[in-house]
């Protein structure tokens, strides 16, 4: 029986060595895409001429491309793909919904009003370009409530309505509700704030100042912090609602912790970045099949990891190394999200309802 | 086997049903009763009558709208969750569908009350989840995803995460629900197993009721609105069961524990022979409405024996064969015999 056992427990650990190496495969990813991400651009910069300005003081034209350009736009690339990776990870688990992300069920929406009141309703009396400091914590936490506010709405249409395809589709309405609301007020506002709303809907990384890249910075950390914390709670609500408090989950404390969490994050990013959309549900998804697990205390990394060189990668591709163009950003997280989802979709018709 | 009466759970006046905005719907009047130690219990009435509502409330995933639940003799509620967590366990129709979830992976779920933040399972938790799986008899598919699993090895698996949570109770909500009737056996005597060996004490419903009956300790029968307990052949005795059924066209047979559909009765008809075949043709004859007559007097049958290796049906002026007791019951239903 003993050696059995033994055998057993040695099963378990060999299946933990291989993840242990696919999260040094991700981690070495995302330090050469990050190194690449440097080094690429629609102006062409020798490599050596690249660590020249990093690691002396030239003060020629590409250090300034190097180090007030391209870094904190790496930086930034980073930090969104983990934090809106991770968003779309913990609404999966809690919605049990294989397709919420934060842009599908409205949540990036939300934010986006957040961020329409900001720009186009108060900063009348303050221009755009003077949103600093102070501002930008304002922007930020505008977003928040935007996402919060449909986060919890969609919770109270989920404990209500059970199933999946009915909450897409209210998820949908909510989202095209909330574009009819700045729609309106894009409708009643001047040129400039119109101008640097709709930039600001294409969504970028490069245009946040660093004073915008710090508080992004404080607040990613605080969202990936609180989702590692809530790994135990996470697996429980797998179960669903009533089998996690059945297991002596606190459900509601669970669902405060981890709502807190998502807004925190996505609208975060939401607030900076514009929307972003299919990094937040299909990165959960790539992880879920490369460790072949539903837990999270390896789900939870593997996302961190899996979304920060995902969204790497797509600013690498939008600068289209070797030529002048760039392409939206947001084009080519859509087709790098889109194969995935649809994946998914086709995949869940065998197991339907399955995430 | 050993009978430890130590009372676990007791019902006082429990009050259960929903509240809908001020209105209180309550679906049974106070119910009263009570659990012992490594007791089998099945719990048993029509559809609708609130057996779920009940369950649900024992776990306290439910509040009560009156009454008390005393677990260990403390009230339900000076437990917190955590600690009801280690008390009782629940197990409800509804289908676990997570992808990418292995068996093993379900059962740890069930190490929540006892591991600390991060949910790490150390050399303890794994040896009590290891044990939990090879109990319920899934260590050859511990590796496999609950996804790909049967009805009834996806149940044995949810079962043994309520045995890796440890608790004294273990609720379940129609553990043998959709599963075929080869599994409704194996599950309904790895429970019988389970409170007997490990003394878990299981409250079950189920609509099995020959099942029930054979294998529980205690039966919670909620019938015309009141609970009643005892042991499966008390109730059996004081004919609790014979109002279970009483609008529709099922008899219940006190004796044989049994079922049978109430059908017209046609006639009587004697059996000459013995053994298996008459046993069977017995049950044949029944099944088209006929009963057995004590007395030999045309029409008769005789069962095959010896050489004979016919069915032999005597009427007053001819004498018929069959092959099979499937030709027997046919040529009965069509002639409408009627006993002399």
């Amino acid at each position: 029986m003993k050696t059995e056992k033994q055998i057993v427990t040695a099963r378990v650990l060999s299946s933990g060595k291989q993840q242990k190496l696919f999260f040094a495969c991700l981690l070495f990813l995302i330090v050469s895409f990050f190194i690449l991400d440097v080094f690429l651009g629609s102006v062409s910069i020798k490599a050596s001429e690249v660590l020249k300005a990093i690691f002396t003081n030239t003060d020629s034209n590409f250090e300034t491309i190097i180090l007030k350009f391209r870094l904190p736009k790496a930086i930034t690339a980073l930090i969104v793909g983990v934090a809106l990776s991770l968003s779309g990870l913990q609404m999966q688990t809690v919605f049990r919904n294989p397709m919420a992300g934060p842009d599908v069920l409205g949540i990036s929406s939300g934010a986006s009003l957040g961020v329409a009141f900001v720009i186009l309703g108060f900063s009348a009396n303050i221009s755009p370009d003077s949103l600093k400091g102070l501002g930008n914590w304002i922007l930020v936490a505008a977003s928040w409530a935007g996402a919060g506010a449909v986060m919890i709405l969609i919770m109270f249409i989920s404990s209500r309505v059970k199933d999946i395809m009915t909450i897409l589709i209210l998820g949908i309405m909510l989202s095209s509700g909330i574009s009819a609301i700045v729609i309106i007020m894009q409708y009643f506002s001047n040129e400039t704030m119109l101008k640097a709303y709709v930039i600001w809907t294409m969504g970028s990384l490069g245009n946040l100042t660093s004073s915008q890249l710090n508080v992004l910075l404080i607040c990613v950390s605080v969202g990936v912090l609180m989702s590692l914390i809530s790994s135990k709670m996470l697996n429980a609500l797998l179960l669903g609602e009533n089998y996690a408090g059945s297991i002596g989950l606190n459900v509601r404390f669970a669902r405060v912790v981890i709502f807190a969490c998502t807004s925190i994050l996505a609208g975060s990013v939401t607030a900076f970045c514009g929307p972003i959309g299919f990094i937040g549900i299909a990165v959960p998804h790539i992880v879920r099949i490369l460790f072949n697990t539903s837990d999270h205390r390896i789900l939870l990394p593997g996302t961190i990891l899996t979304g920060g060189a995902v969204m790497l990668a797509s600013d690498i591709i939008s600068q289209l190394p070797g030529s002048d163009n760039v392409l939206p950003l947001n084009a080519v997280t859509s087709l790098i999200g889109i194969p995935v989802v649809i994946w998914v979709i086709l995949r869940n018709r065998k197991y339907s309802g399955l995430f | 086997m050993k009978m430890n009466l130590t009372e676990i759970l007791s019902l006082d006046s429990l009050k259960i049903g929903y509240v809908s905005g001020r209105h209180e719907n309550v679906l049974l009047p106070p119910l009263n009763a009570s659990a012992n130690k490594g007791e089998l219990i099945a719990v048993i009435g029509r559809n609708g009558i609130g057996k779920s509502t009940l369950l649900r409330t024992l776990t306290g995933l439910q509040p009560s709208l009156g009454g008390e639940i005393f677990y260990s003799g403390k009230k339900i509620m000076d437990y917190s969750r955590m600690d009801l967590a280690q008390k009782v366990g629940y197990i409800s129709t509804e289908i676990v569908k997570v992808s990418n979830m292995s068996v093993y992976d379900l059962v740890a779920l069930g190490r929540f009350p006892h591991t600390n933040w991060k949910g790490k399972i150390d050399t303890k938790n794994h040896e009590v989840i290891m044990d939990a799986i090879e109990k319920t008899g899934m260590s050859a598919l511990y590796k496999r995803f609950v996804s790909e699993l049967s009805d009834g090895e996806r149940q044995r698996a949810m079962i043994a995460r309520i045995l890796a949570q440890d608790t004294g109770i273990m609720v379940m909500d129609e553990p043998t629900a959709f599963l075929d009737i080869g599994s409704k056996y194996e599950i309904l005597h790895l429970l019988h197993v389970l409170s007997h060996k490990s003394e878990k004490t299981i409250i079950f419903s189920t609509h099995d009721l020959n099942m029930a009956i054979s294998q529980s300790d205690k039966i919670w029968l909620i019938i015309n609105n009141k609970l009643m307990e005892g042991a499966p052949e008390d109730l059996m005795i004081e004919g609790a069961f014979d109002h279970l059924f009483d609008s529709s066209p099922v008899q219940f047979n006190s004796e044989h524990g049994t079922f049978s559909s109430r059908n017209e009765e046609k006639g009587r008809i004697y059996i000459e022979g013995d053994g298996i075949r008459r046993h069977w043709t017995e049950k044949a004859i029944n099944r088209v409405g006929f009963s057995v007559s004590p007395v030999k007097k045309i029409p008769f049958i005789i069962v095959p024996f010896g050489n004979n290796s016919k069915w032999q049906l005597i009427t007053s002026n001819l004498t018929l064969e069959f092959e099979s007791i499937y030709e027997l019951v046919s040529q009965l239903s069509k002639e409408n015999i009627r006993p002399i």
